[in-house]
């Protein structure tokens, strides 16, 4: 307690704001963050869960659904790998981790591109099993 | 004191739609990240309001990928184009899915030129205009295209 005593105001106005800008801005995240969030929902999903699997991910990643997109359509069989969207050509930037470390750090846009393109890819929203086999497998990729 | 009375004036033009003549376009950040994300950031002042709002209206299924943006970014977006929209029939287009390239003007300005080689769609402006990423669409990025 004598350290929070010995304190000066203006020390203790510097420790408050530190504080409220961390609340203000969204943390920090990284891949393996996402991926123990996504194996908690998993297991809350179903109780007998295990792990989380690459080569199901991989297999996820490259099947059509039923439908005529997957993953690789637009992301090609190399995710490590530039590609670009199937209608417009668009360059789209890699999706491993391991060739863009921007990739899996920022919550907002993992939730907006895996809630569009799983509708696009499988005509339905993906389950936590499904995004955390696909995230293990991306980081198995190498650059 | 005579910059800062400047300064709203600034904001104003810098805030300003098209260039008028020069074909260079204001471009919203929000915009540029999530439409811009899959194709050219169009310019918005290609389209007229009743287009766009519909457009906005159709993220889910639009042109056949899901588009869809949270509520907050969906009005940013939606309401900046209603500021940008154009409001000349000439860029008027109907049904349930506008496309710009549609328009009147539109089929004016590229009416006699065909798709360069390796283009698969009309949707890419940067094959010709090589600075339609940021909004520029003046003759002097302009790649010819006549064969």
């Amino acid at each position: 307690m004598t350290v929070t005593k010995s304190l000066s105001p203006i020390a203790a106005l510097l420790l408050a704001s530190l504080v409220a800008s961390a609340h203000a801005q969204a943390p920090a995240r990284t891949p393996v963050d996402f991926q123990a969030t996504l194996l908690a929902e998993a297991r809350q999903a179903n109780p007998a869960f295990k792990a989380f699997s690459a080569e199901r991910g991989q297999t996820f990643f490259t099947a059509t659904h039923g439908n005529d997109w997957s993953c690789s359509t637009c992301h090609t069989r190399n995710p490590a790998q530039a590609g670009a969207h199937d209608k417009t050509k668009k360059p789209i930037d890699a999706l491993a981790p391991s060739a863009n470390p921007r990739r899996f750090t920022d919550a907002a846009k993992v939730d907006k591109w895996f809630r569009r393109n799983c509708k696009d890819v499988l005509a339905r929203e993906c389950t936590a099993e499904e995004k955390g086999d696909l995230l293990t497998y991306l980081l198995t990729v190498k650059p | 004191m005579k910059t800062t009375r400047l300064l709203p004036l600034a904001a104003l033009l810098l805030a300003g739609s098209a260039f008028a003549g020069d074909h260079r376009y204001t471009l919203s950040p929000a915009y540029v990240a999530e439409c811009g994300s899959c194709h050219v950031a169009y310019p918005p002042a290609l389209l007229t309001a009743p287009a766009w709002a519909t457009t906005m209206q159709g993220l889910g299924k639009h042109f056949g990928s899901d588009a869809s943006l949270d509520a907050k970014t969906h009005r940013e977006i939606s309401d900046w184009l209603q500021t940008q929209a154009s409001t000349r029939d000439k860029h008027a287009v109907s049904g349930k899915t506008p496309r710009l390239t549609e328009s009147t003007w539109f089929h004016k300005e590229h009416l006699n030129l065909s798709l360069p080689e390796k283009t698969t769609s009309i949707a890419q402006c940067n094959a010709c205009h090589t600075r339609a990423e940021q909004g520029d669409f003046g003759e002097g990025s302009l790649k010819s295209n006549r064969r």
